[in-house]
Protein backbone atom coordinates (compact mmCIF):
# COMPACT_ATOMS: atom_id res chain seq x y z
CA UNK A 1 0.00 0.00 0.00
CA UNK A 2 1.34 3.25 -1.18
CA UNK A 3 -0.23 6.80 0.25
CA UNK A 4 -1.92 7.33 -2.84
CA UNK A 5 -3.87 3.77 -1.94
CA UNK A 6 -4.33 4.72 1.98
CA UNK A 7 -7.38 5.77 2.97
CA UNK A 8 -7.59 9.61 3.64
CA UNK A 9 -10.43 8.88 6.60
CA UNK A 10 -7.93 8.30 9.59
CA UNK A 11 -11.71 7.76 11.16
CA UNK A 12 -10.89 3.80 9.95
CA UNK A 13 -6.99 4.13 10.39
CA UNK A 14 -4.75 1.60 11.82
CA UNK A 15 -2.46 3.32 13.66
CA UNK A 16 0.32 2.08 15.42
CA UNK A 17 1.46 3.57 19.05
CA UNK A 18 4.79 3.44 20.56
CA UNK A 19 6.15 3.85 23.85
CA UNK A 20 3.67 1.70 25.55
CA UNK A 21 6.11 1.03 28.72
CA UNK A 22 4.00 2.39 31.72
CA UNK A 23 6.30 2.21 35.11
CA UNK A 24 3.89 3.57 37.89
CA UNK A 25 7.20 6.30 38.53
CA UNK A 26 7.61 6.99 34.72
CA UNK A 27 5.29 6.46 32.35
CA UNK A 28 5.93 6.49 28.54
CA UNK A 29 3.21 8.19 26.60
CA UNK A 30 1.62 5.71 24.01
CA UNK A 31 -0.79 4.50 26.23
CA UNK A 32 -1.88 7.87 26.76
CA UNK A 33 -2.19 8.51 22.74
CA UNK A 34 -3.90 5.37 22.51
CA UNK A 35 -6.89 6.53 25.34
CA UNK A 36 -7.01 9.82 23.65
CA UNK A 37 -7.49 8.41 20.01
CA UNK A 38 -9.72 5.40 21.62
CA UNK A 39 -11.87 8.21 23.36
CA UNK A 40 -12.66 10.14 20.14
CA UNK A 41 -15.87 9.58 19.45
CA UNK A 42 -15.32 9.58 15.42
CA UNK A 43 -12.51 6.87 15.94
CA UNK A 44 -13.62 3.96 14.79
CA UNK A 45 -10.11 2.45 13.63
CA UNK A 46 -7.62 -0.10 15.14
CA UNK A 47 -4.64 1.23 17.50
CA UNK A 48 -1.64 -1.10 17.40
CA UNK A 49 0.89 -1.27 20.43
CA UNK A 50 4.72 -1.32 19.43
CA UNK A 51 7.31 -1.54 22.55
CA UNK A 52 10.43 -2.85 23.49
CA UNK A 53 10.05 -5.15 26.33
CA UNK A 54 7.53 -8.15 27.06
CA UNK A 55 6.95 -6.48 30.27
CA UNK A 56 5.70 -2.81 29.03
CA UNK A 57 1.89 -3.04 30.13
CA UNK A 58 0.25 -1.43 27.16
CA UNK A 59 1.18 -4.63 25.33
CA UNK A 60 -1.22 -6.31 27.26
CA UNK A 61 -4.04 -3.03 27.55
CA UNK A 62 -6.88 -4.63 25.38
CA UNK A 63 -9.18 -1.11 26.09
CA UNK A 64 -6.58 0.85 24.69
CA UNK A 65 -5.29 -1.63 22.16
CA UNK A 66 -6.04 -3.93 19.70
CA UNK A 67 -2.97 -5.65 18.62
CA UNK A 68 0.94 -5.41 19.98
CA UNK A 69 4.31 -6.20 19.15
CA UNK A 70 7.70 -5.98 20.22
CA UNK A 71 10.83 -3.32 18.15
CA UNK A 72 13.95 -4.41 18.25
CA UNK A 73 15.80 -1.58 20.44
CA UNK A 74 16.84 1.53 18.93
CA UNK A 75 20.61 1.24 19.33
CA UNK A 76 20.01 -1.96 16.60
CA UNK A 77 19.37 0.96 13.89
CA UNK A 78 17.07 1.84 11.59
CA UNK A 79 17.19 -1.14 9.21
CA UNK A 80 16.73 -3.50 12.31
CA UNK A 81 13.45 -1.23 12.93
CA UNK A 82 12.59 -1.32 9.00
CA UNK A 83 12.75 -5.31 8.91
CA UNK A 84 10.29 -5.35 11.58
CA UNK A 85 7.82 -2.83 10.76
CA UNK A 86 8.03 -4.77 7.31
CA UNK A 87 7.41 -7.97 9.01
CA UNK A 88 4.55 -6.15 11.23
CA UNK A 89 2.73 -4.76 8.51
CA UNK A 90 2.79 -7.84 6.59
CA UNK A 91 0.43 -8.67 9.16
CA UNK A 92 -1.50 -5.83 9.46
CA UNK A 93 -1.62 -3.01 7.57
CA UNK A 94 -0.30 0.23 8.91
CA UNK A 95 -1.86 3.63 8.17
CA UNK A 96 0.13 5.29 10.63
CA UNK A 97 2.84 5.81 13.29
CA UNK A 98 2.99 8.04 16.41
CA UNK A 99 6.36 6.96 18.19
CA UNK A 100 6.33 8.27 21.69
CA UNK A 101 10.25 7.60 22.94
CA UNK A 102 12.68 10.29 22.13
CA UNK A 103 15.36 7.58 21.76
CA UNK A 104 13.42 6.17 18.75
CA UNK A 105 13.35 9.55 16.76
CA UNK A 106 16.64 9.10 14.93
CA UNK A 107 15.73 5.68 13.46
CA UNK A 108 12.12 7.07 12.79
CA UNK A 109 12.76 9.56 11.14
CA UNK A 110 15.40 8.41 8.88
CA UNK A 111 13.07 5.80 7.72
CA UNK A 112 10.53 8.60 6.94
CA UNK A 113 10.68 8.17 2.88
CA UNK A 114 10.53 4.38 3.84
CA UNK A 115 7.62 4.79 5.70
CA UNK A 116 5.87 6.94 3.24
CA UNK A 117 6.55 4.15 0.61
CA UNK A 118 4.95 1.61 2.67
CA UNK A 119 1.58 4.14 3.21
CA UNK A 120 2.74 5.02 6.46
CA UNK A 121 1.57 8.31 7.40
CA UNK A 122 4.52 10.29 10.25
CA UNK A 123 5.38 13.47 11.20
CA UNK A 124 8.13 14.25 12.48
CA UNK A 125 11.19 17.02 12.94
CA UNK A 126 13.67 16.99 10.62
CA UNK A 127 16.95 15.94 11.59
CA UNK A 128 18.40 19.44 11.88
CA UNK A 129 15.40 20.28 13.95
CA UNK A 130 16.37 17.08 16.45
CA UNK A 131 19.90 17.82 16.65
CA UNK A 132 19.15 21.56 17.35
CA UNK A 133 16.39 20.78 20.72
CA UNK A 134 18.85 17.83 21.58
CA UNK A 135 19.91 18.99 25.74
CA UNK A 136 23.36 19.76 24.94
CA UNK A 137 22.60 22.20 22.27
CA UNK A 138 19.57 24.02 23.92
CA UNK A 139 22.09 26.97 25.61
CA UNK A 140 22.82 27.56 21.58
CA UNK A 141 19.04 26.82 20.52
CA UNK A 142 18.34 29.78 23.24
CA UNK A 143 20.86 32.28 22.38
CA UNK A 144 19.32 31.86 18.77
CA UNK A 145 15.64 32.99 19.55
CA UNK A 146 16.11 34.53 22.58
CA UNK A 147 14.99 32.16 24.89
CA UNK A 148 16.34 31.63 28.21
CA UNK A 149 17.98 28.00 29.30
CA UNK A 150 19.53 27.07 31.99
CA UNK A 151 23.32 27.05 31.39
CA UNK A 152 24.20 23.22 30.67
CA UNK A 153 28.18 21.73 29.51
CA UNK A 154 28.71 18.11 29.08
CA UNK A 155 30.86 16.56 31.62
CA UNK A 156 33.67 14.30 30.75
CA UNK A 157 35.81 14.22 34.11
CA UNK A 158 34.23 12.70 37.01
CA UNK A 159 36.50 15.23 39.12
CA UNK A 160 34.65 18.15 37.87
CA UNK A 161 32.11 18.01 40.51
CA UNK A 162 35.12 17.72 43.29
CA UNK A 163 36.21 20.92 41.55
CA UNK A 164 33.04 22.81 39.86
CA UNK A 165 32.81 25.39 42.84
CA UNK A 166 36.04 26.87 41.67
CA UNK A 167 34.87 27.22 38.17
CA UNK A 168 31.30 29.21 39.25
CA UNK A 169 29.10 25.66 39.31
CA UNK A 170 27.74 25.45 42.53
CA UNK A 171 25.73 23.04 44.14
CA UNK A 172 22.94 21.77 43.76
CA UNK A 173 23.05 21.66 40.16
CA UNK A 174 21.25 18.93 38.05
CA UNK A 175 22.60 15.97 36.06
CA UNK A 176 21.29 14.84 32.74
CA UNK A 177 21.78 11.80 30.38
CA UNK A 178 21.39 12.79 26.65
CA UNK A 179 18.11 11.29 26.31
CA UNK A 180 16.91 10.07 29.34
CA UNK A 181 17.38 10.59 33.01
CA UNK A 182 17.77 14.16 35.02
CA UNK A 183 18.74 14.04 39.01
CA UNK A 184 18.79 16.97 41.35
CA UNK A 185 22.40 16.49 43.07
CA UNK A 186 23.46 18.41 46.22
CA UNK A 187 27.33 17.27 46.66
CA UNK A 188 29.99 15.85 44.65
CA UNK A 189 29.38 12.18 46.26
CA UNK A 190 25.79 12.51 45.04
CA UNK A 191 26.63 13.86 41.54
CA UNK A 192 28.94 10.82 40.81
CA UNK A 193 26.14 8.19 41.86
CA UNK A 194 24.01 10.08 39.61
CA UNK A 195 26.42 9.99 36.31
CA UNK A 196 26.90 6.50 37.22
CA UNK A 197 23.53 5.09 37.29
CA UNK A 198 22.54 7.12 33.96
CA UNK A 199 25.35 5.96 32.17
CA UNK A 200 24.61 2.60 33.12
CA UNK A 201 20.79 2.98 31.86
CA UNK A 202 21.32 5.37 28.66
CA UNK A 203 25.19 5.81 28.34
CA UNK A 204 27.07 9.16 27.75
CA UNK A 205 27.45 11.90 27.65
CA UNK A 206 26.69 13.08 30.61
CA UNK A 207 25.34 16.71 30.82
CA UNK A 208 25.33 18.99 34.12
CA UNK A 209 22.82 21.60 34.31
CA UNK A 210 22.57 24.78 36.60
CA UNK A 211 19.39 24.23 39.02
CA UNK A 212 17.27 27.05 38.84
CA UNK A 213 14.52 27.14 41.84
CA UNK A 214 10.78 27.47 40.31
CA UNK A 215 7.96 25.20 40.00
CA UNK A 216 7.54 23.53 36.33
CA UNK A 217 5.03 24.35 33.51
CA UNK A 218 4.97 22.82 30.42
CA UNK A 219 3.13 22.39 27.02
CA UNK A 220 2.36 20.56 24.41
CA UNK A 221 1.31 21.04 21.13
CA UNK A 222 1.41 19.65 17.16
CA UNK A 223 2.76 21.92 14.37
CA UNK A 224 2.41 21.59 11.07
CA UNK A 225 5.16 21.72 9.43
CA UNK A 226 4.31 25.34 8.31
CA UNK A 227 5.17 27.24 11.73
CA UNK A 228 1.90 27.09 12.64
CA UNK A 229 1.45 25.37 16.72
CA UNK A 230 -1.69 23.61 17.00
CA UNK A 231 -4.18 23.29 19.87
CA UNK A 232 -1.40 24.59 21.89
CA UNK A 233 -2.05 22.65 26.21
CA UNK A 234 -0.17 23.70 28.71
CA UNK A 235 -0.09 22.57 32.81
CA UNK A 236 1.86 23.24 35.94
CA UNK A 237 2.67 19.88 37.90
CA UNK A 238 1.23 19.71 41.18
CA UNK A 239 2.97 16.48 42.50
CA UNK A 240 5.96 14.72 41.44
CA UNK A 241 7.43 11.36 41.58
CA UNK A 242 10.94 10.60 42.40
CA UNK A 243 12.70 11.49 39.09
CA UNK A 244 10.66 14.43 39.17
CA UNK A 245 7.89 13.25 36.60
CA UNK A 246 4.83 14.48 36.76
CA UNK A 247 2.16 12.81 38.99
CA UNK A 248 -0.84 15.16 38.94
CA UNK A 249 -0.68 18.43 37.48
CA UNK A 250 -3.29 21.41 36.77
CA UNK A 251 -3.93 22.78 33.39
CA UNK A 252 -3.01 26.69 32.49
CA UNK A 253 -3.38 29.28 30.28
CA UNK A 254 0.08 30.99 30.20
CA UNK A 255 0.67 33.36 27.91
CA UNK A 256 4.67 33.72 27.99
CA UNK A 257 5.09 30.03 27.96
CA UNK A 258 2.23 29.99 25.31
CA UNK A 259 5.17 32.54 23.31
CA UNK A 260 7.62 30.93 23.88
CA UNK A 261 6.44 27.52 22.34
CA UNK A 262 5.76 29.72 19.46
CA UNK A 263 9.20 30.82 18.63
CA UNK A 264 10.93 28.09 19.20
CA UNK A 265 8.65 26.18 16.84
CA UNK A 266 8.73 29.02 14.17
CA UNK A 267 12.69 29.01 14.22
CA UNK A 268 13.06 25.62 13.93
CA UNK A 269 10.23 24.77 11.58
CA UNK A 270 8.99 22.38 13.54
CA UNK A 271 6.68 19.33 12.69
CA UNK A 272 4.67 16.90 14.20
CA UNK A 273 3.83 16.74 18.02
CA UNK A 274 6.30 18.62 20.64
CA UNK A 275 6.55 19.13 24.50
CA UNK A 276 7.97 22.52 25.50
CA UNK A 277 9.65 21.90 29.42
CA UNK A 278 9.93 25.00 31.02
CA UNK A 279 10.43 26.54 34.82
CA UNK A 280 9.00 29.15 36.27
CA UNK A 281 11.91 30.28 37.89
CA UNK A 282 11.35 32.54 41.55
CA UNK A 283 13.12 35.23 39.98
CA UNK A 284 9.83 35.24 37.70
CA UNK A 285 11.95 34.31 34.56
CA UNK A 286 10.94 31.96 32.57
CA UNK A 287 13.62 29.41 31.30
CA UNK A 288 13.15 26.46 28.75
CA UNK A 289 14.10 23.21 30.29
CA UNK A 290 13.93 20.38 27.37
CA UNK A 291 12.02 20.52 23.76
CA UNK A 292 10.80 16.86 22.89
CA UNK A 293 9.88 16.12 19.80
CA UNK A 294 6.89 13.61 21.05
CA UNK A 295 3.85 14.02 23.00
CA UNK A 296 4.35 13.54 26.60
CA UNK A 297 3.36 11.16 28.92
CA UNK A 298 0.67 13.73 30.35
CA UNK A 299 -1.39 14.28 26.90
CA UNK A 300 -4.72 12.61 27.93
CA UNK A 301 -4.66 16.37 29.47
CA UNK A 302 -5.48 17.43 25.84
CA UNK A 303 -8.66 15.41 25.70
CA UNK A 304 -9.73 16.50 28.98
CA UNK A 305 -9.52 20.29 28.00
CA UNK A 306 -11.01 19.80 25.17
CA UNK A 307 -8.03 19.63 22.33
CA UNK A 308 -7.65 16.16 21.60
CA UNK A 309 -4.04 16.33 20.17
CA UNK A 310 -3.73 12.65 18.40
CA UNK A 311 -6.81 13.67 16.92
CA UNK A 312 -5.16 17.19 15.99
CA UNK A 313 -1.90 15.04 14.39
CA UNK A 314 -4.52 12.45 12.59
CA UNK A 315 -6.30 15.51 10.88
CA UNK A 316 -2.89 16.91 9.58
CA UNK A 317 -1.26 13.41 8.86
CA UNK A 318 -4.67 13.08 6.62
CA UNK A 319 -4.54 16.61 4.86
CA UNK A 320 -7.53 17.30 6.44
CA UNK A 321 -9.09 20.51 7.57
CA UNK A 322 -8.01 21.08 11.57
CA UNK A 323 -11.47 21.81 13.08
CA UNK A 324 -11.42 25.00 15.11
CA UNK A 325 -10.68 24.02 18.95
CA UNK A 326 -12.29 25.74 21.63
CA UNK A 327 -9.84 27.59 24.27
CA UNK A 328 -8.11 24.63 26.56
CA UNK A 329 -10.22 24.41 29.81
CA UNK A 330 -8.08 26.25 32.66
CA UNK A 331 -7.94 24.47 36.23
CA UNK A 332 -8.04 20.69 34.95
CA UNK A 333 -6.39 18.36 37.08
CA UNK A 334 -5.09 15.12 36.34
CA UNK A 335 -3.77 12.59 38.60
CA UNK A 336 -1.71 10.03 38.02
CA UNK A 337 -2.06 6.16 39.06
CA UNK A 338 -1.17 2.63 38.95
CA UNK A 339 -3.26 -0.70 38.21
CA UNK A 340 -1.89 -4.24 37.32
CA UNK A 341 -3.19 -6.23 34.57
CA UNK A 342 -3.66 -9.72 34.65
CA UNK A 343 -1.64 -11.36 31.47
CA UNK A 344 -2.72 -14.99 31.09
CA UNK A 345 0.79 -17.02 30.57
CA UNK A 346 0.32 -17.89 27.09
CA UNK A 347 -0.06 -14.40 25.94
CA UNK A 348 2.87 -13.44 27.95
CA UNK A 349 4.83 -15.95 26.59
CA UNK A 350 4.26 -15.53 23.20
CA UNK A 351 5.08 -12.06 23.37
CA UNK A 352 8.40 -12.66 25.15
CA UNK A 353 9.57 -15.62 22.77
CA UNK A 354 7.51 -14.16 19.15
CA UNK A 355 7.27 -10.62 19.46
CA UNK A 356 3.49 -10.45 19.40
CA UNK A 357 0.62 -12.13 20.93
CA UNK A 358 -2.73 -13.23 19.91
CA UNK A 359 -5.81 -10.99 19.94
CA UNK A 360 -7.55 -10.96 23.00
CA UNK A 361 -10.80 -13.04 23.07
CA UNK A 362 -13.69 -10.99 21.87
CA UNK B 1 -12.05 60.21 51.40
CA UNK B 2 -10.09 57.40 50.05
CA UNK B 3 -8.35 55.38 52.51
CA UNK B 4 -4.87 55.36 51.79
CA UNK B 5 -4.04 51.63 52.32
CA UNK B 6 -7.12 50.89 50.27
CA UNK B 7 -5.84 52.13 47.60
CA UNK B 8 -2.18 50.38 47.87
CA UNK B 9 -4.00 47.39 48.00
CA UNK B 10 -5.92 48.29 44.66
CA UNK B 11 -2.47 49.46 43.04
CA UNK B 12 -0.80 46.02 43.50
CA UNK B 13 -3.96 43.66 42.46
CA UNK B 14 -4.40 43.28 39.04
CA UNK B 15 -7.63 43.83 37.56
CA UNK B 16 -6.68 41.23 34.95
CA UNK B 17 -6.08 38.38 36.99
CA UNK B 18 -8.43 38.77 39.26
CA UNK B 19 -11.56 38.18 36.56
CA UNK B 20 -9.54 35.20 35.72
CA UNK B 21 -9.76 33.44 39.02
CA UNK B 22 -11.69 30.68 39.40
CA UNK B 23 -13.25 30.47 42.98
CA UNK B 24 -15.10 27.38 43.84
CA UNK B 25 -18.23 27.97 46.37
CA UNK B 26 -15.98 26.19 48.86
CA UNK B 27 -13.51 28.76 48.97
CA UNK B 28 -10.82 27.15 46.79
CA UNK B 29 -9.11 29.88 44.84
CA UNK B 30 -7.06 28.52 41.31
CA UNK B 31 -5.02 31.24 38.61
CA UNK B 32 -5.28 29.38 35.22
CA UNK B 33 -2.01 31.84 34.87
CA UNK B 34 0.53 30.39 37.64
CA UNK B 35 -1.32 27.67 38.02
CA UNK B 36 -1.26 28.57 41.66
CA UNK B 37 -4.44 27.74 44.41
CA UNK B 38 -5.23 28.51 47.58
CA UNK B 39 -8.09 28.76 50.16
CA UNK B 40 -9.87 31.55 51.25
CA UNK B 41 -12.40 31.76 54.35
CA UNK B 42 -15.62 33.24 54.06
CA UNK B 43 -14.75 36.44 54.20
CA UNK B 44 -12.25 36.32 52.06
CA UNK B 45 -14.38 34.64 49.73
CA UNK B 46 -17.15 37.35 49.88
CA UNK B 47 -14.71 39.80 49.40
CA UNK B 48 -13.47 38.46 46.35
CA UNK B 49 -16.30 37.75 44.71
CA UNK B 50 -17.38 41.35 45.53
CA UNK B 51 -13.84 42.77 43.88
CA UNK B 52 -14.85 40.10 40.36
CA UNK B 53 -18.36 41.54 40.25
CA UNK B 54 -16.67 45.07 40.11
CA UNK B 55 -16.78 46.79 43.38
CA UNK B 56 -14.66 49.25 44.55
CA UNK B 57 -12.10 48.69 47.22
CA UNK B 58 -14.35 51.25 49.46
CA UNK B 59 -17.90 49.34 48.01
CA UNK B 60 -16.34 45.91 49.46
CA UNK B 61 -15.45 47.53 52.65
CA UNK B 62 -18.75 49.13 53.09
CA UNK B 63 -20.69 45.93 51.98
CA UNK B 64 -18.74 43.85 54.55
CA UNK B 65 -19.87 46.18 57.59
CA UNK B 66 -23.62 45.71 56.36
CA UNK B 67 -23.05 41.74 56.23
CA UNK B 68 -20.86 41.05 59.13
CA UNK B 69 -21.65 44.12 61.43
CA UNK B 70 -18.35 45.12 61.62
CA UNK B 71 -16.94 48.87 62.06
CA UNK B 72 -16.36 50.89 58.77
CA UNK B 73 -12.49 51.02 59.53
CA UNK B 74 -12.45 46.83 60.56
CA UNK B 75 -13.81 46.31 57.51
CA UNK B 76 -11.28 48.61 55.69
CA UNK B 77 -8.50 47.06 57.54
CA UNK B 78 -9.82 43.63 56.51
CA UNK B 79 -10.10 44.14 52.83
CA UNK B 80 -6.68 45.71 52.67
CA UNK B 81 -5.01 43.26 54.09
CA UNK B 82 -7.02 40.64 52.22
CA UNK B 83 -5.92 42.25 49.01
CA UNK B 84 -2.79 42.58 49.61
CA UNK B 85 -2.27 38.72 50.32
CA UNK B 86 -4.20 38.02 47.10
CA UNK B 87 -2.03 39.93 45.24
CA UNK B 88 1.44 37.84 46.42
CA UNK B 89 -0.51 34.71 45.58
CA UNK B 90 -1.17 36.15 42.05
CA UNK B 91 1.96 37.86 41.48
Amino acid sequence: MTSEQRSNNWRTWTIAISGMGARADNPAPGLAVARCLRQHPEFRGRVIALSYDALDAGLYDDHACDEAYLLPYPSLGEASLLERLLEIRNVVALDAIVPCLDAELDNLQRLQPALAELGIASLLPDRKTLTARSKENLPALGAATGVATPATRIVNDMGFFDTCHQVGWSYPLVIKGRVYGAHVVRNANEAKTACWRIAQQWGYPILVQRFIPGHEVNLTAVCDGESTLLGAVMMRKRGTTDQGKAWSGISIADQELLEMAETLTRHLSWRGPLEVEALRGEDGKLYLVELNPRFPSWIYMSHAVGRNLPVVLMHLLAREQCPVLPAARTGMLFIRHARDLAVDFERWAAMATTGNHPSPPS
Amino acid sequence: MTDPGLSASRKSLDPGRLDHLAVSRTGLVFDPVSGLSFTVNTTGLTILELLQSGASMEEVARRLTEIYAVTLDSATASVAGFSQQLAQNIP
